[in-house]
């Protein structure tokens, strides 16, 4: 441990010196990305507040601002000496995320925000980033010292809590977001097979007695419409409920976008309000009632290439904690771009995990900023790393 | 971490595999989808045209209302559930009974409105316009109905309207209806339909989900066009007359069932009046209650059924104008010949009864008109009987009887029945009576009296005694004159192209019969001459009565003729059913339409006497 942190050491002030292997394709495939997404909220916005066409872009584009702001601090940042306070960031996620219970302002049913006044915090979007980061601290340290099915159950547990805190919010969608990061962690740093195929089975047990042998018996763990959500997708077509209706017209929005799409002014889906939160959860069948197969694929091959280049970051790591960083957030944004994609054209239950980089809200668009910013740094750390190694 | 990459490219190739399925594969579904959600058709309606008389008196107009309708589009899911049980309770229906309307209107035209309250009254309107906000796609549309200046007067022939029946709705649909259009059902309103129909405007908009107009507004638009006016052959003094007629002798007689009459210009076989009784009220149809309709439907005088071309009935001694033609026309009978007519004659072993079983000495074809005498023709039967051929039958039917005159109606006209060998075969019952498989003697001498199996309409005899008064024509009755702009242009003529028959038979022989019908309407001895007998000589009435034996043991009146006799201007049938003598019952009903027809004092007829 103490001499893997000596040579980092070393490393850093080369990387300092000058931006060393910075992943252009990440930054680049984030930035357009971004523009796109900015570019895209307007188009599809103009009419949803009256008198102010530009009420969600403006807000975006600040949110983006300030995203690339933290991205680019990112890339200067000293993670050996963070690693060092992975408890108190620990600490910190946790309680914010459990201060949302105490003081937090609701949405929907759903208290997941803080109010500071100027801004709405959502603590859980920033806790996703610093639960990476300790999971993936607290795992390479213990790797190849403790016992793999303790370190398991004991990463397993550190995600639990903040999970269980934001499932209670209620917001299912981000602690399936924790789940994912904490198994893309476990999965890269080598735990035994037996352990996902375990875990694999208690979710699907679980998922089994909360949505269909508990309600029989007349207990009521999720709320009617996360239920609906959950399972519209199961049913083809409208069903009536509000979750069907979200489903069936963000169907007819992708659907008729068609090969080329119906550009932006012919969006009517979009435009003329049939598809709700076509800003935040459902900003992908805008982009592909707007811009056809050919816009939507081409979304999904960028997804495909920011997806690529954290993994290529993940072997470049020079150390395990920074492998499994970018093993989390890999994963948090494979899951993400997936389950939200999926959502959308009616393959994946309807969860509220918002696409990365595109849908609307300051907290995600800054976090997962921040997160590919701590990617780049990995990457430039990486790479600094292998030149060293080579000379 | 190959396998962390392997499952990134499996994951997002699903992804666009399966949006290539939504987008390429079956993309115009859901593009056609996403054109009913942006497109709202507004239909602005057009008033169906106006039915006039031949002077341009309204008997039907379009009355401008407000219906309260609902967008099936955006009654959908819970909200929608709960504008109607909102509206429920509003209008005091159980919701499930707009539940059920705007659930059928969402299967078969999803983007129309469907009427849930006809013509709402202003309270209800109030009450709409205030709650706009809690009732989305609930609306009023303004619309147009069936008014009837004259109530039920001529109700038979107009008919009626109301909403296409799901029997028929594919081949509205295909000729551009809207599945909630108001079309003709019955009578002159089914049959004029294509020129009374108004043509809705259509002004197709852009709608945002919340039902607002936006984008580029208005995408297509269509004006309303309102329907022609039709305007009919019916004189609406004569139909008044008629009816009211009709009803005093169905009242006056006390164990009448019903009565129907009609009066034709005997020379275009124009309807100047036809009516039925009992009657309905036609709006029943297009604005009723289903208790209410259901009530015309089963009311047990069937005032539904049109018995001026529906009721079939034995012809009686009306019949008898029609033997003395054959008689005539096929040489059995020679001008001037005097016949024995005792009270009854002894024929084939068998006692055939006059009425009553009068005699009248030796009398001519004319006096036997006159006086109705049954034996006489029983004679003209016999020499039938023994003639081959037919001649009773060919006569009838060229007079047009036993089939459908053609008048423009779509339904409910009958044949009525001359009887033959051909019809004796088929219904008669070989083991038990196989003798009646034949066509007997008897046959032919109930047949000359308009008895046995003859049947006939009001309009059959009204058309038959108009050949006999117009010198042999046939006509075709017609009750549309013709279709008419607003300012009363012609734009198209529907009597003079209807076709007329030439019956083929010398002058000589229709004066006899002619002399026959005028003696017996003014005769000393006259079966009509108690009603007619008092008419000024200029409207003097031709005619004859008949009292038909039915199965209902009171006898049927009948009373057919023409006026003035020497230059017809109008032919009447009237039947009374169960109304006992003609010439007590049915003949003031005639002489009080003539009377309202040609202009003379109705308190100049008669009202008829105890006799044949």
């Amino acid at each position: 441990m103490s001499t893997l942190r000596r040579r980092t050491d070393s490393l850093e002030a080369r990387a300092r010196a000058g931006s060393v292997g910075l992943d252009w394709w990440l930054l680049i495939g984030t930035l357009m990305t971004s523009v796109f997404g900015i570019y895209v909220m307007r188009a599809a916005t103009e009419s949803d507040v009256p008198g102010d066409p530009t009420f969600f872009f403006s807000r975006q584009l600040a949110y983006t601002l300030v995203g690339v702001v933290c991205l680019f601090f990112m890339l200067r940042l000293d993670l050996d000496r963070l690693s060092r306070h992975v408890w108190t960031i620990y600490a910190i996620a946790v309680a914010s995320v459990g201060a949302v219970l105490v003081l937090g302002v609701s949405a929907r049913g759903s208290t997941r925000w803080i109010d500071l006044g100027v801004v709405r915090l959502q603590p859980s979007e920033l806790a996703k980033v610093a639960l990476a980061f300790v999971l993936a601290v607290v795992v390479a340290e213990r790797l190849r010292v403790m016992e793999p099915a303790r370190l398991t159950l004991m990463t397993l547990g550190l995600a639990m809590l903040p999970a269980i805190i934001v499932f209670l919010q209620p917001d299912l969608g981000t602690s399936l977001v924790y789940l994912a990061i904490t198994l893309g962690i476990l999965w890269v740093a080598g735990q035994p097979i037996t352990h996902f195929v375990l875990i694999g089975g208690i979710i699907v047990t679980l998922v089994v007695l909360v949505l269909y042998l508990l309600p029989a018996i007349g207990l009521n763990v999720l709320q009617p419409y996360q239920v609906g959500r959950l399972t519209s997708f199961v049913n083809a077509g409208s069903d009536g409920t509000q979750a069907g209706y979200q489903l069936e017209q963000s169907k007819v929005a992708i659907g008729s976008g068609g090969a080329f799409g119906k550009g932006p002014s012919g969006a009517t889906q979009t435009i003329n309000d049939f598809l709700p939160e076509h800003h935040t959860d459902f900003v992908f069948a805008v982009v592909a009632e707007m811009f056809g197969f050919l816009g939507a694929g081409l979304l999904i091959g960028v997804y495909f290439i920011i997806i690529w280049r954290a993994i290529v970051i993940m072997r470049l790591a020079a150390t395990e904690f920074e492998r499994l960083i970018a093993a989390g957030i890999a994963a948090m944004l494979a899951f993400e771009v997936f389950v939200n994609i999926g959502m959308n054209v009616g393959i994946m239950p309807i969860t509220g995990i918002p696409l990365p980089f595109m849908s609307y809200g300051g907290s995600h668009t800054v976090t997962n900023l921040v997160a590919v910013g701590l990617l780049l740094c990995i990457g430039m750390r990486g790479r600094a790393a292998a030149a060293v190694g080579a000379t | 971490m190959a396998s962390f990459a392997g499952v990134a490219i499996v994951l997002l190739t699903i992804l666009v595999v399966r949006l290539w399925f939504l987008q390429v594969a079956s993309s115009t579904g859901y593009q056609q989808r996403a054109e009913a959600n942006r497109l709202r058709t507004v239909i602005t309606e057009a008033p169906r045209g106006a039915i006039t008389d031949r002077q341009g008196v309204p008997l039907v107009t379009s009355k401008e209302v407000l219906n309260l309708v609902a967008q099936p589009q955006d009654l959908t899911g819970a909200q929608g559930r709960k504008t109607l049980v909102h509206l429920s309770t509003a209008l005091g229906h159980p919701p499930r009974y707009f539940q059920a309307k705007v659930d059928k209107a969402r299967k078969t035209s999803p983007f129309e409105a469907v009427v849930l309250k006809e013509d709402t009254p202003p309270d209800l309107q109030a009450y709409v316009e205030e709650r706009r906000a809690q009732l989305p796609g609930i609306e009023l549309q303004a619309a147009y109905r069936r008014a009837y200046p004259s109530g039920t007067l001529a109700a038979h022939l107009l008919g009626y309207t109301g909403p296409i029946a799901a029997e028929s709705a594919t081949s509205y649909l295909d000729q551009g209806y809207l599945g909630n259009e108001i079309v003709g059902r019955a009578g002159v309103e089914a049959q004029y339909e294509r020129y009374l129909r108004g043509i809705a405007g259509r002004q197709q908009v852009e709608v945002n989900a919340h039902g607002d107009v936006v984008g580029r507004g208005v995408i297509s638009q269509s004006s309303p066009r309102p329907g022609q006016t039709l305007r009919l052959s019916i004189d609406i003094k004569v139909q008044r007359a008629l009816e009211a007629a009709l009803k005093d002798e169905v009242i006056a007689a006390g164990t009448s069932t019903g009565a129907a009459g009609v009066a034709l210009d005997p020379t275009t076989g124009a309807v100047l009046a036809m009516a039925s009784y009992p009657t309905f009220m036609p709006s029943v149809f297009e604005l009723g209650t289903p208790r209410e309709v259901q009530r015309v439907l089963t009311s047990p005088g069937r005032p539904l059924l049109d018995r001026a071309i529906g009721g079939e009935y034995p012809a009686a001694s009306t019949f008898k104008a029609i033997t003395a033609s054959a008689a005539l026309a096929s040489g059995l009978y020679t001008t001037g010949e005097k016949i024995d007519s005792p009270g009854s004659l002894m024929l084939y072993r068998t006692r055939f009864q006059g009425f009553k079983n009068k005699a009248f000495g030796t009398i001519t074809l004319p006096k036997a008109l006159e006086v109705s005498s049954d034996t006489f023709f029983y004679t003209l039967a016999d020499r039938s009987y023994r003639r081959p051929g037919s001649p009773l039958q060919d006569w009838s039917r060229r007079f047009g009887l036993g089939q459908p005159t053609g008048i423009d109606l779509t339904e409910g006209e009958s044949a009525g029945l001359i009887p033959d060998l051909a019809y004796k075969r088929q219904t008669c019952d070989r083991k038990a009576d196989p003798i009646n498989c034949s066509w007997r003697p008897g046959d032919s001498i109930n047949m000359s009296i308009g008895q046995g199996n003859v049947l006939v309409t009001p309009l059959q005899m009204a058309v038959a005694y108009s050949a006999i008064a117009n010198g042999g024509k046939v006509v075709t009755p017609t009750l549309g004159n013709a279709v008419v702009d607003a300012d009363g242009r012609v734009l198209r003529d529907l009597l003079s192209v209807r076709a007329t028959r030439d019956l083929g038979l010398p002058t000589k022989i229709l004066n006899q019969v002619k002399q026959g019908l005028l003696l017996a309407a003014n005769g000393n001895e006259g079966t009509g001459t108690p009603v007619f007998g008092g008419l000024p000589p200029r409207f003097r009435v031709a005619g004859k009565t008949g009292t038909a034996e039915n199965p209902s043991k009171v006898d049927h009146a009948w009373y057919v003729g023409y006026a003035p006799a020497n230059s017809p201007r109008i032919a009447v049938a009237v039947v009374v059913e169960r109304g006992g003598q003609g010439s007590n019952s049915a003949a003031p009903a005639v002489c009080q339409t003539m009377s309202a027809a040609l202009g003379f004092d109705g308190g100049q007829c008669g009202t008829g006497a105890k006799t044949n």
